[in-house]
């Protein structure tokens, strides 16, 4: 029996074969046909976002405060490059990401270059449209110095069976010394973001995720990151002339119907940081620790492509969660933020928003600073 | 179980050779054999083009091509349809499959190629899941059917607006006699 199927088989084979070769017979017409214009070539998006902040006790400030540009090239189905070109303030510019990538397999691809790391929701999925609120939340700029990016290499992919995606990255690190700019008590990391300028390294730093979304309008995020700042040659013997940096995110994001809620907490302990405060003069704490919570609901019919989101968001983040050294932890470190808003998304793509901020921090008497925002992002 | 294997093997190779007269790359064609043979027991199966008339296809709301609808056949019966078509993605165009029984009803919905890396999450089987047993009779929308993918908002919406649009195509391919 088997046998007489085996023949079957590699009689049918053959067959499929002479058919192949008839049917690769095509002219430079029929390719052009068959070759879909958009499976190849020149991909132009990008997004914006215009804002006023209005403080207690300060004059407005209105700002385009990110312009940016994306510009993609598909040299063939599994080879492309991705840049997204910023103004930042106007007169700013950064390369926000540019990348090669390879794919290797339907799961399985190679990156390198000007990379996003990933950590928790806002830093990957920055597109203004993407998140409530005005200004992105305020975590995501004091714990997860977002927009991170370094330059690296990395492999990403997706397993649709399991409903899983991983990202893996060798990147390179935050430095420790910024031209002046230290890593600090106020803005933590942020400082140390070499964004791919002429970037020195001395350490090789990992970052990694993993995101599960296969429970109905749920999706989770693990992610990890992990290295060591990056240091002039001359001093990188020196005792505190970097530090160790372990980071930690959780965040899920949930839909149902007109009711969404998201939220992300993040941790990183940092190492020799009394050290690092000792050589630098500076206030960087051991520990940073923030998170975040998040509901919304959509008001308008959901037939319509507009929505009108209501939301509250709740923050809790400290750049002092804990520090060494005999180092004092500042209280006005330790904040807490109620953002209430709305977000109407006038078409897909387009959204006018307006939030209310009451911002808090630890010291005892400190009066509540009250901002108002009003802004509009766009994404294409 | 040898004999199960051998049976795929024959299938595979059966259902390949009945497509390769069509004009489907070789990549979604293999991976259209494979979804054939695991969905209908792959043995003997054949597939023909549904040629539609231009005149029945001015009344769609998309277009089905020559090698876009496909009738599957065992024995001389006709046991379902098989549907090959792109929609788009954010800033590219992703392969999709959908399988019919002959009652015109979903059995499976699938993402053959995604080529960007946005919105990839509308390839998860279980996402896919609620497109099972979806029929013309359905409004299908997103959100409010079809439940969502967050990060994925705009490629989990289009795919939607694709399954949608081909249900809402049969009902009137049903009354032109086309199916």
């Amino acid at each position: 029996m088997k046998k007489y199927i085996l023949g079957i088989a590699l009689s049918l084979s053959f067959v499929g074969l002479a058919q192949n070769t008839t049917s690769k017979q095509q002219n430079a017409a029929q390719k052009l046909v068959s070759t879909s214009v958009n499976q190849k070539g020149l991909t132009l998006g990008g997004y914006a976002e215009v804002h006023y902040n209005g403080e207690s006790g300060k004059n407005a400030k209105l700002d385009v405060h990110r312009m940016v540009l994306l510009l993609g090239y598909k040299f063939n189905d599994r080879t492309q490059f991705i840049t997204e070109l910023e103004f930042e303030h106007v007169k700013e510019v950064y390369v926000e990401q540019a990348f090669l990538q390879y794919s290797l397999s339907d799961n399985t691809n190679l990156r390198a270059g000007l990379m996003l790391v990933p950590m928790g929701i806002v830093n990957e999925y920055h597109e203004p449209t993407t998140f409530n609120g005005v200004e992105r939340p305020s975590m995501d700029k004091s714990i997860v110095p977002t927009t991170w990016r370094e330059i690296g290499l990395g492999i990403t992919g997706r397993y649709d069976d399991a409903s899983l995606r991983y990202q893996v990255y060798a990147f390179n690190g935050f430095t420790s010394d910024n031209d002046g700019k230290y890593l600090g008590g106020k803005n933590g990391l942020r400082n140390g973001r070499q964004k791919g300028a002429e970037s020195t390294m001395n350490h090789l730093n990992f970052s990694g995720k993993l995101d599960y979304y296969g429970l109905p309008g749920l999706r989770v995020g693990l992610s990890g990151y992990v290295g060591r700042t990056q240091s002039d040659k001359t001093i990188e013997d020196i005792d505190g002339s970097d530090v160790g940096v372990a980071m930690i995110g959780l965040d899920a994001r949930y839909a149902k119907k007109r009711f969404t809620a998201r939220g992300q907490f993040i941790h990183a302990s940092i190492t020799d940081s009394a050290a690092y405060n000792n050589y630098y003069g500076a206030d960087f704490g051991s520990a940073l620790q923030g998170w975040y919570v998040e509901g919304a609901y959509n008001v308008l019919l959901q037939e319509k492509e507009q929505q009108l989101v209501g939301f509250v968001r709740y923050e809790d983040y400290n750049t002092h969660a804990a520090t060494a050294g005999g180092l004092a932890q500042n209280l006005s470190y330790d904040r807490n933020e109620w953002t209430f808003g709305l977000t109407f998304t006038i078409a897909p793509g387009a959204a006018f928003k307006a939030d209310y901020q009451l911002k808090n921090n630890a010291v005892l008497g400190t009066e509540t600073v009250k901002q108002l925002n009003l802004g509009f992002g766009i994404w294409f | 179980m040898v004999l199960k294997k051998a049976f795929l093997v024959l299938g595979i190779l059966f259902v390949s050779v009945q497509l390769s007269a069509f004009q489907l790359s070789k990549s979604i064609k293999k991976k259209v054999d494979k979804e054939l043979v695991k969905n209908f027991d792959g043995v003997q199966l054949s597939l023909e083009p549904v040629l539609i008339d231009a005149s029945v296809n001015a009344k769609l709301s998309k277009q089905i091509g020559k090698y876009n609808l496909f009738a599957i056949q065992k024995e001389n019966t006709r046991i379902g349809y098989a549907y090959v078509d792109k929609a788009p993605s954010k800033t590219d165009q992703f392969d999709y499959l959908i399988l019919l029984d002959s009652n015109l009803i979903i059995m499976k919905a699938k993402v053959l190629l995604y080529r960007e890396d946005y919105g990839g999450e509308i390839g998860s089987k279980r996402w896919l899941k609620q497109f099972i047993g979806k029929s013309s009779q359905d409004p299908l929308k997103y959100r409010k059917d079809i439940i969502a993918i967050s990060g994925a908002t705009i490629s989990a919406s289009s795919m939607t607006r694709a399954i949608n649009a081909f249900l809402k195509n049969l009902i009137i391919l049903k009354q032109e006699n086309t199916l």
